[in-house]
């Protein structure tokens, strides 16, 4: 199976596994095996013998990240607690030619912390002090291995919180968030990661220590910040971040509305959108996504609906109450059947439960699945959902559609039975033909799970060579030696010139013919 | 471990220049020199390790990943482990270690949204390891010492009181050599300084009538450690399910239920104490089955997996451990008729894993205490992480567990709360100590006691908090 | 460049483009005087422009609408001034889907009046009147309402380049969200045009309030303003903007904004006044000043313009160091900006001597420094700009330094303006 697009999960029977997937440049064990050996002196060096791995029993626990489809065993694995540490095993890499991948808690769902055999996995997971909870200055300082929803817990009892809240929130890392520039529910009303990290001390993939941003806002001078964040660990690696808080509103009211169909519940989307009223949220779940929540966690949502629509009002609360007027006026006149008011923390952390736990819910209703994430233009929604229907129909494969409705962001679960045969190449099909959807009506092939090395190959759909070459003389600049998370993000690596340190021989892709020196 | 190999991969069908690029990694290879870490007696279920999506929810709930921060010590990590395995990887050390670690929470079943029964997987990989892994002789003596005390009701009473511990010379000579002493007896004086229980031993009769209209006959398990420490909680049990309309009978017969073999991989011990159980109760004729402990309560209701192979017992088990129930799951289902009179106080309940995460109950509990007039209910912080306690697992890791153990001590102090209610006798054992030690005057309760205490009207002093 | 390659390059200029001519005294670019002006009228066209500026070693200045030349440094030359002023036209308002695109040179006003028919705005404050989108960008102006929708670099969603050899290239796209490839966006947004032009953009867009209502509130000293911006902020009245301005009379304002509903302005209109206390006053109207920068715009005479950040906590001190410094050293100054975001403009009068002014940059931006934040000196007649640190320190300057590198290898695009003489 060729993978090339979704993240695919369970990917088939234990015994006698399917060969690790790969793609461009997941190197090869041995491949500059001194300066491999070199590394592994620096970082013992550095760090407690428990914070450097190498046994190969352990090293297979950290083969892939939260996209199980692609499997590589890192060469070593560090798990530093100091940014001093980190730098050190960095700038070791960059002496000796080393690529080195970093990684969170590994819930990722683009491959974006896939290791390369030849390479070094830096594990972030130590580094998770809160530094500081500054409610003043609306800000905390944080540790990149500190855990999303830590930093709301850690904020609360100031009145604030940590709006970008991916469903992984209770165990995604505020590092690989940053890396990821990940989303959420909440996006719709307060942006993604980069809307809400304001400075990052960076560890360059050179080994320097840099300070990007800070409690401040416009730092003068490029917005390196803006470029760093949503990298995809390609830049550097962040070992503290500056995150803006936002306080707690004064009301919140979750709805869960029912519809017959996500047509009536896509139709019921843009009428909120396009009646001034911005929710917190507006998510849709149909019919099979439904099916599959209510088996995982007994969401207890209603019956007999085709779509139902999660959404979140938050504010004053006298804006609150005019909103929920209008939603509630527009959602009947889309057809709705039920509304139901969350009256307390428990019924809308219910809610909220069905919808979060959906991925993963979905393997109670499928053995295999698919992962997909594409981003549509929000009026576009009715149209590419029935096209999604013929495309299921047609082929005969089931697809689950769970997504961020008011911007757009579906991700469509494209079920399949590995065990049957040629049904993971139709549901390979389907999935690409539905990122297919998405640019030709003009939207993006990923909204929040990265490109990864999931999705490399799809970046010349929606970018010319010019634009992928014009994007990588930022990493020229940052990583000259091209050993930050290679063969993620571009289907081809640009060479910059010059690489720095030690390397005598060709670049290893040039001689494998898979990169021209431009 | 093999050696590492290069396997052939695919890389994108539409992008020529990936093709045959080589992804590589030490790919488990069976060779004729290394035995892979299983036999293919009842290994962990490949069907169920391939039911992990590898999302990791379950980390944020896993002790040992919340300590070390590591993938090895996580139940992904765990399953990944596992799959090598399978795959023909040998039982090294490090790999048992990492097994070994997993305190048996299950946590991470509660927290999995795909329903990955780690409880199965692990419960069937520990049978392995015992199998086929040779531990050190330290290890081995402290496990053997464990299995030598816990399990006998007469050698735990020996160490009642905090000096006995150092005396009691009743004890078989494996458990008084092997250091097991000295890591029991702190925590036995903590939790003596903090439990409202062990004033004195409750002669239970062997069968205790309804008060009132009988609705119910229920057997009741007295346990080992409980039955032992704390003796006031099975006196509690016995009139409360009494008040609440139950014939209780109390078989003289029972022993040891089993819980610590089973989490433990001790397979025939843990099938023995399961026969002698079901045997003891069967005689007794009860149809229900009420367990006060945690972890008692759990193991009961997996006897039909633990006696699946054992045909004399296999259908037997299954009906058994239908019948069986913890109490407050039963006094749920019964609804309450005994009067409940005011308490005034504050209580942190906090979940046993074996009660929450292995069990399923939660709701009932708080919903009893919840029953009684003037009680206010808190909630514990990260209430879904282990205190550490985890049956034997705080004996052989005295240290992580002693970090887990204050982790939830300060969750516990900043309730507030003047009384810490909860369901099992280990966690009770395990949280006072560290309670204790950063000097948090709180009281210790099991929820059947306050329970009993409001049906029969005493003062809230009588649970504590202590002076 | 000798007359002869003058015009050599205005020839190949001209066969790129059908708008080039000699430039006047009024396209100088801070006191630099240019010597070619080219106006293309589409991405194609600017990218031949400087495909041939290339081919002729000229050095490129982008320009807008020509409000925001003389901030930062002056360039070290400038060959050509390539004036987006041609390049007008809003593309797309795609309405339901809350975005609109536009060529760079579009007036932000003209934007507004597109989008503003449909109800809704592009939420970036024309602070600077008259300026052209891709004048906002390179320099990342913004206004009070940063508060709530942040910045540019909140709103752009994508963006076509032109790089110093010629190369379009495309980043980001048409939809609110997307993580596909680098955001260069981000990257090109305050760098003055030093990396690449800018040609056409697209923002996301928000609804335009159905109400607004201005609360103000005067202070006295420093801690008092600094205390009113908190109040607001930690308050959950959630105000669009919450404003700081200091006048030379010594006159302080607390101006807080307030959009929604009208029920629900009405009702945290009543909270504010009661939050802000004694003297807060309710207005359908902005006051006076709101959302201008303090100093006045005059081309011979530029009065000093400097913008001063720090984190919220550091209000107070910062508001004190640059009053007190401009008392020491006699110089009337007027404050006056986002305190709700840490961001504060200061303006100079033009007349002040030059040690006068360097002492109150020097002392004020110590104070920035030390709440986390930054002094710089946009706007200043040529000697203040000789005399003072224009840019202060400036982090990873190194980092910054190699990106230019990168894209601009020959340093051609507005060589000196930016940061350590980027």
């Amino acid at each position: 199976m060729s993978g090339t697009h979704g993240t695919q999960t369970s990917a088939g029977p234990v015994l006698g596994d399917t060969p690790p997937e790969a793609t461009a440049a997941t190197g090869e064990v041995g491949d500059n095996a001194a300066g491999m050996a070199a590394v592994g002196r620096v970082a013992r060096a550095l760090m407690p013998d428990t914070g450097v791995i190498s046994d190969p029993t352990q090293l297979r626990t950290y083969e892939c990240d939260g996209l199980a489809h692609y499997r590589v065993t890192p060469a070593l694995v560090v798990l530093p607690e100091t940014t001093e540490q980190l730098a050190g095993v960095v700038r070791a890499c960059a002496e000796h030619g080393v690529p080195f991948v970093a990684r969170g808690s590994g819930t990722g769902l683009s491959g974006g912390a896939l290791p390369r055999a030849d390479g070094v996995l830096v594990v972030t997971s130590r580094m998770r002090t809160i530094r500081e909870v500054r409610r003043a200055d609306q800000r905390a300082v944080l540790e990149p291995g500190v855990i999303n929803l830590d930093v709301t817990r850690a904020a609360t009892g100031e009145g604030y919180y940590y709006a970008p809240d991916p469903s992984s929130q209770q165990i995604c890392s505020i590092g690989g968030n940053l890396a990821e520039n990940s989303g959420g529910a909440h996006c719709l009303k307060y942006g993604f990661t980069s809307n809400h990290v304001l400075g990052a001390e960076l560890v360059t993939p050179q080994g320097d220590v840099v300070q990007l941003g800070g409690l401040a806002p416009d730092a003068p001078g490029y917005d390196l910040l803006g470029t760093v964040v949503g990298s995809e660990g390609t830049l550097g690696i962040a070992t503290t971040a500056t995150v803006r808080l936002v306080r707690l509103p004064e009301e919140v009211r979750t709805l869960l509305v029912g519809f017959r169909s996500t047509d009536d519940a896509g139709a019921a989307t843009s009428a909120i959108i396009g009646s001034g009223v911005l929710p917190a949220a507006i998510e849709m779940m149909d019919a099979l996504a439904i099916e599959a929540a209510e088996a995982a966690v007994h969401c207890n949502y209603p019956d007999g609906a085709g779509a139902v629509l999660v959404i979140e009002l938050d504010g004053p609360a006298a804006e609150v109450q005019h909103e929920y007027d209008v939603v509630e006026r527009l959602c009947q006149e889309h057809g709705s059947f039920e509304l139901r008011l969350a009256i307390d923390a428990t019924e809308r952390a219910l809610i909220w439960k069905g919808r979060k736990s959906a991925f993963a819910a979905v393997g109670r209703i499928s053995p295999d699945y698919i992962v997909q994430d594409g981003v549509i233009p929000r009026t576009a929604l009715p149209e590419v959902l029935r096209a999604i229907a013929d495309l299921s129909s047609s082929s005969g494969v089931r697809v689950a559609n769970v997504f961020h409705a008011g911007d757009g962001n579906l991700h469509p679960l494209v079920l399949f039975d590995d065990g049957k045969p040629g049904a993971g190449e139709a549901a390979e099909k389907v999935s690409g033909a539905i990122l297919d959807l998405c640019i030709t009506h003009g939207g993006a092939i990923t909204g929040e799970h990265g490109v990864g090395v999931d999705k490399a190959a799809y970046m010349p759909k929606m970018f010319t060579d010019d634009d992928l070459d014009t994007m990588q003389l930022v990493r020229c600049a940052f990583d000259p030696g091209g050993i930050a998370n290679p063969g993620k993000v571009f289907p081809t690596p640009r060479l910059c010139g010059e690489v720095p340190g030690k390397r005598k021989h060709a670049h290893p892709l040039v001689e494998a013919g898979l990169a021209d020196a431009f | 471990m093999g050696q590492p190999t290069t396997v052939q991969a695919e890389g994108p069908q539409d992008d020529p220049r990936t093709a045959g690029v080589r992804a590589s990694g030490p790919v488990p290879v069976d060779t004729p020199t290394v035995r892979p870490a299983f036999d293919d007696e009842h290994p962990p279920s490949a069907e169920l390790i391939s039911d992990c999506v590898h999302c990791g929810f379950c980390l944020p709930t896993c002790p040992t990943y919340t300590l070390w921060g590591e993938e090895m010590d996580s139940p992904r990590g765990r399953i990944d482990l596992m799959k090598a395995g399978l795959q023909g990887a040998p039982m090294t050390d490090t790999m048992v270690q990492h097994f070994d670690a997993c305190l048996g929470c299950m946590a991470c079943v509660t927290a999995c949204p795909s329903g990955v029964q780690y409880d199965k997987l692990i419960e069937a990989t520990r049978v392995q390891v015992e199998r086929h892994h040779t531990r050190s002789p330290g290890d081995r003596a402290m496990r053997a010492s464990i299995f030598a005390l816990f399990p006998y009701k007469r050698r735990l009473r020996a160490l009642r009181g905090p000096l006995r511990a150092y005396q009691a010379s009743g004890l078989p000579k494996v458990v008084r050599t092997s250091g097991l002493l000295d890591r029991l007896a702190p925590k036995l004086a903590a939790m003596e300084g903090l439990a409202p229980v062990l004033e004195k031993r409750e002669k239970l009769p062997s069968r205790v009538p309804a008060v009132g209209e009988r609705r119910a006959v229920v057997g009741m398990l007295t346990g080992c450690v409980q039955g032992e420490f704390f003796p006031g909680v099975n006196a509690a049990t016995a009139r409360v399910l009494a008040a609440e309309g139950c014939d209780v009978i109390i078989p003289k017969k029972q022993g040891c239920c089993g819980a610590l073999s089973v989490h433990n991989g001790r397979q025939e011990e843990a099938e023995r104490f399961a026969r002698a159980t079901i045997d003891a109760f069967e005689a007794a004729g009860v149809q229900t089955v009420v367990v006060n402990a945690a972890g008692c309560g759990s193991s009961m209701k997996e006897y039909a997996e633990v006696l699946a192979d054992d045909p004399a017992y296999a259908e037997r088990a299954k009906t058994f451990a239908a019948s069986v129930r913890d109490v407050s799951e039963l006094l749920a289902e019964l609804g309450t008729v005994a009067e409940r009179h005011p308490l005034e106080v504050t209580v942190a309940y906090h979940d046993a894993c074996h009660l929450g995460h292995a069990q399923g109950i939660r709701q009932q509990p708080r919903a009893l205490l919840r029953e009684i007039p003037g009680l206010q209910l808190r909630e514990i912080p990260e209430a879904e992480i282990c205190c550490g306690s985890a049956g034997i697992w705080n004996v052989l890791n005295p240290e992580p567990a002693r970090e887990l153990g204050d982790r939830k001590a300060r969750n516990i102090a900043s309730t507030g709360a003047e009384l810490l209610v909860t369901a099992n006798p280990g966690c009770l054992m395990q949280v006072s100590s560290s309670l204790q030690r950063q000097g948090t005057r709180i009281g210790l309760a099991h929820t059947i006691e306050v329970l009993d205490a409001s049906i029969r009207g005493l003062p809230v002093s009588t649970l504590g908090p202590p002076d | 460049m000798t007359t002869v390659s003058l015009d050599a390059a205005r020839t190949a200029l001209s066969s790129a483009c059908g708008d080039v001519t000699d430039a006047g005294p009024a396209d100088a670019v801070d006191g630099v005087p240019a010597r070619l002006v080219a106006r293309p009228g589409t991405t194609a066209e600017t990218a031949a422009v400087l495909q041939a500026a290339a081919g002729h070693g000229l050095t490129v200045v982008p320009r807008g609408r020509g409000t925001k030349l003389s901030w930062g440094r002056p360039p070290e030359r400038a060959d050509l001034v390539l004036d987006m002023s041609r390049m007008s036209a809003v593309l797309d308002h795609a309405a339901g889907d809350l975005i609109v695109h536009a060529q760079a040179g579009t007036l932000l006003a003209d934007v507004q009046q597109t989008v503003g028919s449909a109800g809704q705005r592009l939420s970036l404050d024309e602070s600077v009147p008259g300026t052209s989108i891709g004048g906002a960008l390179a320099t990342n102006t913004s206004g009070p309402g940063r508060l709530v929708v942040g910045t540019a670099r909140d709103l752009l969603l994508g963006v076509t380049l032109v790089r110093a050899d010629g190369v379009v290239a495309k980043a980001g796209g048409r939809v609110v969200k997307n993580v596909a490839g680098y955001d260069l966006g981000k990257l090109v947004i305050g760098s003055f045009g030093t990396l690449a032009v800018i040609t056409d953009a697209v923002f996301r867009l928000h609804p335009l309030p159905a109400a607004q209502r201005f609360v103000t509130v005067p202070f006295g000293t420093a801690e008092d303003a600094a205390a009113l911006v908190q109040t607001m902020v930690h308050s959950q009245v959630v105000p669009a903007a919450v404003e700081v301005e200091w006048r030379v009379d010594g006159a302080g304002t607390v101006g807080v904004l307030l959009g929604g509903t009208p029920a629900g302005v009405e009702a945290r209109t009543a909270a504010t006044l009661e939050l802000l206390g004694t003297g807060a006053e309710a207005a359908e109207t902005p006051p006076p000043g709101w959302g201008a920068l303090p100093w006045r715009d005059d081309a011979d005479l530029p009065e000093v313009g400097l913008k001063l950040t720090c984190a919220l906590s550091g209000l107070a001190p910062v508001l004190d160091a640059a009053r007190r410094a401009a008392a020491d050293a006699g110089v009337p100054l007027t404050l006056r900006g986002s305190g709700g975001s840490g961001v504060l403009y200061a303006a100079l009068a033009a007349d002040a001597p030059v040690d006068a002014v360097a002492a109150v940059v020097e002392r004020t931006r110590t104070a920035c420094t030390a709440h986390g934040g930054s002094l710089v000196v946009l706007e200043a007649p040529a000697a203040v700009q000789a005399a003072v640190d224009t840019w202060g320190p400036v982090p990873a300057i190194d980092l910054m330094r190699r990106v230019k590198e990168q894209f601009d290898p020959e340093r051609r695009l507005a060589p000196g303006r930016f940061v350590g003489g980027i």
